[in-house]
């Protein structure tokens, strides 16, 4: 009988410790597929730099300092190692870009070039594509980090070392309340 | 008094908890169906019916869990979205998909001047959404983003696959009990019957239940497509991360004037094409879908 119900008990056991490993794996590796999700919109981005100074440069001759900032974040995203330097290239980029429209406000040639304005659209697409893979990395870590840290997730955390994961940080331009004036 | 803030979460919690409910209901009642008309019949008619009824009723499950999608892209009249005209609405989907991690669905247009939607598919990798013309010609970007996220959700909470399923339910009851009736009514008819009275009470708790069984589950699946769809507006405002666009699209929505949509795909689409009364409609009423989505 003892027997029996040391031999149900440690299979319970057993079965716990397998069911949290793998929980941690899966998460884990959805965590980084989103990365990864990220990551190709950052480089789909990049790619369509080109076609847009392109499109661009015969209308804004004079705006050398805004066609450069972009050519250079496109430089800084193609080399960049790491999650931390994409991310921050990638916001360079989006920076960039939008100075780019905001200055293109003032060309209506180039706001009637269909071209133009296809390209425009398919940015700004990309852009929220950027905003929606970020708020799903961010979930991801959200329910890894609620699971490293609530009993009995915490107990397996660290008998397998797994450690809490960091947010993607918003960039600090998108979080400035933009000023209203009178 | 606090007023108190509708958690996303909470909201889908609470449906699915209601959904899981009203499927027991069912299966109660298909239970109690059985029994009742093995009880009735008894011997060998019972077996008989068995033996032709399981086969079918397999056939009819499988057919209609595989081809689910095909069948109400057809019966919509949808054509599949290609052409640059309908980049902005893949370009959306893309997005929410992105938000939700799910696969992109295949993108289909309706051609009709009504704001519309549905989703559909066994799964989310065979799953397809429609919209109508009207839908995209109408509706702001992010109105269109919050239908299409409302969509989404249904695939992400599999109720495309559940609506299917409760839908062959529901029809399997109704085959059931119409052939039961009709059983009874041959053999009344051919008459060699020596039954005790004590059968006869069971007999006509029987025919009450044959005939009150597929009344009950179709009120049951109408409940379960209203909790649904309260489901997926929460979900719509956890992947988009506001309720404005939904909010938008609903207030439109409800100025539609009525669509013509056979009564069978009509639980799929966002607003429900036809206009009954609350208690035979699919879906709840938008004023009130939309006070919950005010309140999130």
């Amino acid at each position: 009988m003892i027997i029996w119900i040391s031999a149900t008990l440690a299979i319970i056991i057993a079965i716990t410790f397998l069911i949290y490993y793998n929980r941690f794996v899966t998460l884990s590796h959805q965590i980084d597929n989103a990365l990864s999700q990220i990551d190709v919109q950052l480089r789909k981005r990049a790619d369509l730099i080109p076609n847009l100074l392109s499109a661009v440069k015969g209308y804004m001759k004079h705006e050398r300092a805004a066609i450069k900032e972009v050519t250079d974040a496109r430089k800084a995203m193609m080399s960049a190692k790491g999650t931390e330097k994409k991310m921050k290239a990638g916001n360079q980029m989006q920076e960039a870009l939008k100075s780019i429209f905001a200055i293109a406000e003032g060309y209506p040639d180039l706001k009637a070039n269909t071209n133009f304005l296809q390209l425009q659209q398919e940015l700004s697409a990309i852009e929220d594509k950027v905003a929606y893979a970020r708020q799903f990395y961010n979930d991801g870590i959200m329910t890894y980090n609620v699971m490293t840290h609530k009993v009995p997730g915490i107990w397996f955390a660290s008998i397998y070392g797994f450690k809490p994961k960091e947010y993607l940080k918003i960039p600090e331009a998108a979080k400035a309340v933009p000023k209203v004036e009178f | 008094m606090q007023p108190t803030r509708l958690s996303f979460h909470d909201e889908i919690k609470k449906n699915i908890f209601s959904t899981y409910l009203l499927i027991g209901i069912i299966l109660v009642t298909l239970l109690a169906l059985t029994y009742a008309i093995a009880f009735t019949i008894g011997g060998d008619y019972f077996f008989i019916i068995l033996i032709i009824g399981i086969p079918i009723s397999i056939a009819y499950i499988v057919f209609g869990f595989y081809n689910s999608h095909k069948i109400a892209i057809k019966s919509a009249n949808a054509k599949p979205a290609t052409g640059p005209q309908y980049r902005q609405y893949h370009n959306t989907v893309e997005g929410l998909c992105l938000a939700s991690g799910l696969p992109k669905p295949r993108l289909y247009i309706m051609n009709n001047q009504q704001i519309n939607a549905f989703a559909s598919g066994r799964d989310p990798q065979h799953a397809v959404i429609a919209v109508t013309q009207g839908a995209l010609d109408k509706l702001s970007k992010q109105e269109l983003e919050g239908v299409l996220a409302h969509e989404l959700s249904h695939i992400a909470n599999y109720d495309i696959r559940f609506m299917t399923l409760t839908a062959v339910l529901v029809g399997m009851i109704a085959i059931i009990s119409e052939i039961f009736l009709r059983s009874l009514f041959f053999s009344s008819i051919t008459g060699s019957r020596d039954r005790e009275s004590s059968n006869g009470v069971m007999m006509i708790i029987g025919i009450a239940l044959a005939i009150l069984a597929p009344i009950i589950v179709a009120l049951v699946q109408l409940a379960i497509s209203r909790k649904r769809e309260y489901a997926a507006d929460s979900s719509a405002v956890k992947f988009m991360r506001t309720p404005t666009g939904l909010i938008g699209a609903l207030k439109k929505i409800n100025g539609n004037s009525e669509m013509k949509m056979s009564g069978a795909v009509a639980p799929l689409f966002i607003a429900k094409p036809n206009r009954k009364k609350e208690w035979f409609s699919t879906h709840p009423p938008l004023a009130e879908r939309i006070k919950r989505l005010e309140k999130m």
